[in-house]
């Protein structure tokens, strides 16, 4: 009989105790699309830097999985360092992504695109809606953007995005009402007539 | 999805605020195929530490050696602890229990160490 599958919190364990590389690998295949997907989201659709942040995020877990103490769930922590290696990376290439911001979402590599759940109702809509919110998240700061991602897309209260993105409440509440004002600006083409 | 109150700029902002969270549940029912970036991964990570088989014979005789050089280094030390020792000992009334308790804890050390010992193999 087959075993049932291990629960984060046992694969966990396996990696702290007995360094079991099977384990993390089967952690990191499990959190993958989240984590690749929310990078893309910060990147503001650069795919090729948000899979290298991603694989960066990946290796920092795999290093610091002993300092998890399971208060928050491990995605939560993941994409707290996901959002710590996007912060880095944007401080240090600030004027590079400004210049490139454009033609990173135009150039926009779709060979390995995100598939949509055929479920939604219009996955025409969905594709430009996710083009143009693309571009309309790269004219946020680094701060307001991961502030939407993770209160919208990856749908934590304002509690939790605090946590992951290390600030007080109530800068998370600043960051989105600033970026909400910028976004209603970007994205007046989708406003109700 | 759970709708929590999110800061809206104003009233008029209902359409922005439905559009992010559309935008939000698609986010979450994408999926982005693994394509091999696991295994990229799995072999980027550091080789693991493996320590060599003749480290625990290697520190065992580094114990003697030392324990040897200790004896040697401190002429007389250890047969005049040993002595004292023994004098102590001797000189205590010594009752049966007590022996069993002297061989209880001796073989619990010893069973512990054992345990510990197999443990890390």
């Amino acid at each position: 009989m087959a075993e049932p599958p291990l629960n984060d919190a046992e694969l966990i364990a396996r990696v702290v105790v007995h360094d079991d590389r099977h384990a993390f690998s089967e952690l990191v295949r499990r959190h993958q699309s989240a984590v690749r997907t929310t990078l893309r989201r910060l990147t503001a659709g650069n795919h090729a830097l948000a899979d290298d942040l991603a694989q960066e995020t990946f290796m920092l877990a795999y290093r610091n999985l002993k300092s998890f103490r399971q208060e928050a769930r491990f995605s939560t922590w993941l994409y707290r360092i996901a959002t710590n290696a996007f912060l880095a990376d944007a401080r240090k290439r600030k004027e590079e992504l400004l210049g490139d911001r454009d033609s990173d979402v135009a150039d926009d590599d779709d060979s390995d695109a995100v598939i949509f759940d055929s479920a939604g109702p219009d996955p025409t809509r969905a594709t430009t809606l996710r083009v143009d919110m693309d571009r309309a998240l790269a004219v946020l700061s680094e701060g307001e953007r991961a502030a939407i991602v993770q209160c919208y897309h990856n749908d934590l209260s304002h509690e939790e995005a605090a946590q992951v993105l290390n600030c007080p409440v109530g800068t998370v509440k600043t960051h989105i009402l600033r970026a909400k004002q910028k976004l209603k600006a970007r994205l007046a083409a989708w406003a109700p007539e | 999805m759970i709708d929590r109150p999110l800061n809206r700029t104003d009233a008029g902002d209902d359409w922005l605020d439905s559009l992010l969270r559309a935008d939000g549940r698609e986010h979450r029912a994408a999926y982005v195929d693994d394509a091999g970036f696991t295994a990229r991964l799995m072999a980027a990570l550091p080789a693991p530490a493996t320590l060599p088989a003749w480290r625990k014979p290697a520190l065992a005789l580094l114990w003697a050696a030392a324990g040897v050089a200790i004896a040697v280094a401190l002429p007389g030390a250890v047969t005049d602890v040993s002595r004292e020792v023994l004098r102590v000992i001797l000189g205590q009334p010594v009752s049966f229990t007590g022996i069993a308790a002297a061989v209880a804890a001796l073989g619990t050390a010893t069973w512990a160490a054992a345990a510990i010992a197999l443990r890390n193999d």
